[in-house]
């Protein structure tokens, strides 16, 4: 598909990031335009999540450049940054939720932070949302030390997308989820995409995953991109490292 | 042996500039609480339940030691000054001891161990749980939604908790005087009124405020930069609250040395 009439969102040129001295990732260089998903995936500690705070500000790269919306976010003030911010929908690979704050309350926190809502009507628009995740009302007024892991996590990808973020970044959002339920997430997150023409960057470890919601997948390997390319073609390449990734599961995914 | 010595200069020499790094982080982290602090929005409802957590709670606690301090104190000066005049004395070395030292210091180290505790493993474990990176990508800033109350709460806390601290010491005194020591309540009770100075109460009201900054903003520090898992929640813990503690009486030396002395 030709994308250059496309928006772009995320561009990404030569970014490099050290931790003392270790390179964790160098040479990093990729586009993510309007209404795509794009599936990152790679060993452990390759520094995918790494990847995903360079780009949401947490941390600083040593070099390069990381433009949202056309807007070069290395070094922005701090509240052009908080104005970007907001656009963003993440959910961290731990999943980060209030641990003081029921399940609604985390729900529909950065909505709350813009106007104001009631407690029945924040607990409506939180139920609202996470129906769709296959949750019920009866954790709402739960804490988040109440609610299983698989919960945990769902509830704080309902947190990423409660506000309607254009860019949504997941980290691990399947990982220790039951099968199905890992389905009906990609299934989420494919929809967030078309409804609100979001585009999607979702680290992950399952090719099932990667299958079912990527546009374009990168392998981060040896501190840098070394493949990219579609899902489908995942079963064609030679390289090595896709292989190894690929033979873990069953190849007629990718038919 | 010339190497030896090399590398104990050469640690000596880090940890010292460790240290300074360290106060000068926590200057700048204290400056931007405070911005953070007086600038809109605040978070009423973070205010209010910190002001529940810091004031009403730490109550008993406080009431309890300064009674406590109050009867200790009349005890003992009576046993001192036991010939003449003893009312007088007893019910003034009382009334100056808990308004200018004891009250503050007391209420200072119990809020430290107390809330300064809590709030360093509050912070720390959501520092290092990247609850605190999480709130940076929901609209809202760290330092407003988290420091900023309890800075704030510690402010208006801590001087009132002295006061009511102050109160109960001195009817502690005053229930060894009278029930202990048969003084002559109306004596004992006009003797306190004589020697009660406002300059004596405001020296205890500077020094609750400067104790509720330091254990607030040490505490916060502290837990801001925790690292390593629980470890780091630990660490954050103990340094909070025996940095906290360490100051508050080091501190009400030089403050009484400066202003009051
Ligand atoms: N704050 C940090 N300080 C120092 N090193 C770090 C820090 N954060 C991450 N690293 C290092 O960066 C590397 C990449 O970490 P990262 O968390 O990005 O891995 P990952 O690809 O997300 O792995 P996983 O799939 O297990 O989540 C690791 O070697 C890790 O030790
Ligand atoms: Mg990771």
């Amino acid at each position: 598909m030709d994308q250059s009439y496309k928006k772009k969102k995320i561009e990404i040129r030569n970014l490099t990031k050290k931790f003392n001295e270790k390179i964790i990732l160098k040479n990093i260089n990729f586009d993510l335009y309007e209404g795509e998903s794009l599936a990152i995936i790679g060993a452990s500690g390759s520094g995918k999540s790494v990847l995903l705070k360079n780009i949401i500000g947490l941390l600083k790269p040593e070099a390069g450049s990381i433009k949202i919306n056309n807007v070069e976010t290395v070094n922005l003030s701090r509240s052009k940054r908080e104005n970007l911010l907001l656009e963003l929908g993440i959910t961290f690979q731990h999943g980060a939720l209030f641990d003081s704050l029921t399940i609604w309350e985390n729900v529909i926190f950065k909505i709350q932070r813009i106007n104001k809502l009631s407690k029945i009507d924040g607990q409506k628009l939180a139920l609202d949302i996470i129906k769709n995740l296959g949750l019920g009302s009866d954790i709402l007024n739960l804490y988040p030390s109440e609610i299983s892991g698989g919960m945990q996590k769902r509830i704080a990808i309902a947190r990423a997308i409660s506000s309607d973020p254009s860019i949504l970044l997941f980290d691990e959002p399947t990982s220790g989820l039951d099968p199905v339920t890992g389905s009906v997430i990609d299934e989420l997150i494919v929809k967030s995409v078309k409804r609100l023409c979001a585009s999607a960057i979702t680290i992950t470890h399952d090719m099932a995953s990667v299958s079912r919601i990527a546009d374009k997948v990168i392998l981060i390997d040896d501190q840098t991109i070394s493949w990219t390319g579609k899902p489908n073609e995942m079963l064609k390449s030679n390289n090595a490292k896709i292989q190894q990734f690929i033979k873990a599961l069953n190849p007629k995914l990718f038919k | 042996m010339k190497k030896r010595i090399l590398n104990i200069l050469e640690s000596i020499g880090y940890t010292c500039i460790r240290f300074l790094s360290q106060i000068g982080n926590f200057f700048i982290f204290c400056i931007s609480s405070i911005f953070w602090a007086i600038r809109p929005p605040w978070y009423f409802k973070q205010i209010h339940s910190q002001i529940i957590d810091i004031g009403y709670f730490s109550l008993p606690v406080v009431g309890l030691t300064t009674f406590f301090s109050g009867m200790v104190l009349a005890l003992q000066t009576s046993i001192g000054f036991s010939e003449f005049n003893s009312e007088s004395t007893v019910a003034r070395v009382v009334l100056t001891s808990i308004t200018k030292e004891l009250g503050p210091v007391l209420t200072g180290l119990m809020v430290a161990g107390r809330v300064g505790a809590k709030m360093a493993a509050e912070i720390a474990t959501m520092k290092v749980t990247e609850q605190i990176d999480a709130l940076g990508t929901l609209g809202t800033r760290p330092m407003q939604y988290l420091i900023a109350p309890k800075l704030i709460a510690s402010l208006i806390c801590v001087p009132f908790l002295v006061l009511i601290g102050n109160t109960i010491g001195i009817l502690g005194g005053y229930v060894i005087a009278i029930y202990k020591l048969d003084f002559n309540p109306d004596l004992y009770l006009y003797a306190t009124i004589e020697h009660l100075y406002w300059i004596d109460v405001v020296q205890g009201l500077v020094k609750a405020s400067i104790f509720g900054f330091l254990i607030s903003m040490l505490s916060c520090y502290f837990g801001y930069n925790a690292s390593r898992g629980a470890e780091g929640v630990g660490y954050a813990t103990t340094s909070a609250v025996v940095t906290s503690s360490v100051m508050i009486l080091t501190s009400t030396y030089i403050i009484t040395a400066l202003f009051f002395g």
